[in-house]
């Protein structure tokens, strides 16, 4: 398959790109991993004018470490977050929907920015970043702003990014103690498969044995954007975690959920294997929670 | 516009004038006729365009050739040494992992990237890594096997 035309830009550093896209953003696509764009323009789905290329900006491949947060550069591969060891000790979660993702050669292509401004409902890190409670910073000429992951979303491909903006970074808080976060993906095969159903959770608790003081659930797949599942969310806060509340938080999410039918699955069928993933999300979460703070008194 | 872009391939540098709009892919293939990289889909789903791009297994029909410049690659061709067969191919061979050959580049290549990181992989690990290289002819078991004997042997 071939590659239509595109004048091909590669500019060095953000302030150079925000410049760039100033002038031509509205007749320019941004490339990161390529995973989804070139794919996108082989099947003729796209033919951008310009082709703007992220892979020379070296800080945008960082993950720094800051006072209590972790900021992951956008061109942060997936592949990247699913091995740091250091991430996966504190945003376990995080790490697990990076390794669901593709397969390991996409993984070592797709990057944690592409994967969010696509904004394909069934992806797979946004609903662990945001029940991470992450926000992005975006970045255009002259000025920037960081706005919850949560908010970004507005439908299938449809963002609040414009068309002149970069998103430059994912900005995570260091996790609470007592927390921890959990991820589950069901999809007919176990590699490069689009999610039937994902929900990710995360649980902060008030002490080793509970009770839960802060609880996020996000389902993706079962509505045209990832969505908190506020339902569950209550019957969780405030009581004490075991396998009886999971599943009754389980119960709730399912009556958030607005699943379509499609030929990957029935609405209904995703409507119950929301209830079972939300259970299987909650205890990864809460075995996270208990180890990691085993580890912290080792 | 042609731009020139320095690569290397297998160890040696190469200057090429390439098209933005040309993946690695083909510019190995037909450029520098190295043929052993395969198109199958030419969508990242079946891995068979496989190369180690600066230590990474990715599939080269996703990145642009002049995304490559500067970079090292290393396909099938460049993986055995002087004294012969890589011990993987060695193995794909004496366990009959072969069928049609098409999947085979590419299964090697990842499997090389794998037995870096973790020279005795498991079953499981050695299915995971190999998650995104599709056989056609569903040979999986006997190149699960093949892997699994280098690793062992500690040869990887």
């Amino acid at each position: 398959m071939l590659l239509p035309k595109f004048n091909y830009h590669e500019p060095r550093s953000v302030d150079e790109t925000t410049r760039l896209l100033g002038e031509i953003g509205r007749e320019a696509s941004v490339l990161a991993g390529g995973t989804d764009l070139l794919v996108n323009m082989k099947l003729g789905k796209t033919a951008p004018k310009h082709v703007v290329s992220l892979s020379r900006i070296e800080e945008l491949r960082r993950v720094r470490r800051g006072q209590g947060s972790l900021t992951l550069g956008a061109c942060v591969t997936a592949g990247g977050l699913n091995e740091h060891e250091e991430i996966k000790a504190e945003f376990n979660g995080l790490c697990q929907s990076a390794g669901s993702l593709g397969s390991p050669l996409i993984r070592n292509l797709a990057t944690v920015g592409g994967n969010i401004v696509t904004a394909r409902p069934a992806a797979d890190l946004p609903p662990s970043l945001i029940a991470y409670g992450a926000s992005i910073l975006l970045k255009k000429e002259k000025s920037e702003r960081t706005l919850p992951l949560d908010e970004f979303f507005k439908g299938p491909g449809q963002t609040l990014r414009e068309p002149d903006e970069i998103l430059c970074a994912v900005i995570l808080n260091a996790p609470p103690p007592y927390s921890g976060g959990g991820y589950v993906k069901l999809g007919v095969r176990k590699a490069l498969e689009i999610s039937l159903v994902n929900v990710a959770a995360f649980l902060a608790l008030d002490g080793p044995n509970g009770p839960i003081k802060e609880a996020r659930i996000v389902l993706g797949a079962v509505a045209p954007i990832p969505i908190r599942s506020p339902s569950a969310e209550a019957v969780l806060m405030g009581d004490k975690p075991d396998d009886e509340l999971f599943e009754k938080a389980g119960n709730a999410a399912s009556k958030d959920a607005k699943p379509i039918d499609d030929f990957r699955g029935s609405a209904e069928y995703r409507r119950e294997m929301v209830k079972v993933l939300t259970k299987r999300a909650l205890k990864q979460a809460y075995e996270e929670a208990k180890l990691r703070e085993w580890r912290r008194w080792k | 516009m042609k731009t020139l872009i320095n690569i290397k391939v297998n160890g040696r540098a190469w200057d090429l004038a390439v098209e933005p709009n040309r993946t690695l892919l083909d510019v190995l293939r037909h450029d520098l006729e190295l043929t052993g990289t395969k198109r199958g889909c030419d969508l990242g789903e079946c891995g068979s365009c496989t190369v180690i791009l600066n230590g990474k297994p990715v599939n080269s029909c996703l990145v642009l050739a002049i995304q490559a410049n500067g970079a090292e690659v290393l396909t099938i061709e460049g993986l055995a040494g002087p004294s012969g067969l890589h011990p993987l191919q060695r193995a794909f061979v004496e366990k009959g992992a072969i069928q049609c050959g098409f999947c085979t580049p590419g299964m090697i290549l990842s499997a090389s990237s794998l037995l870096q990181k973790n020279p005795k992989p498991g079953e499981e690990e050695i299915r995971t890594a190999l998650s995104g290289n599709l056989c056609r002819c569903t040979g999986y078991q006997k190149i699960v096997e093949a892997i699994q004997s280098v690793g062992e042997r500690g040869q990887g």
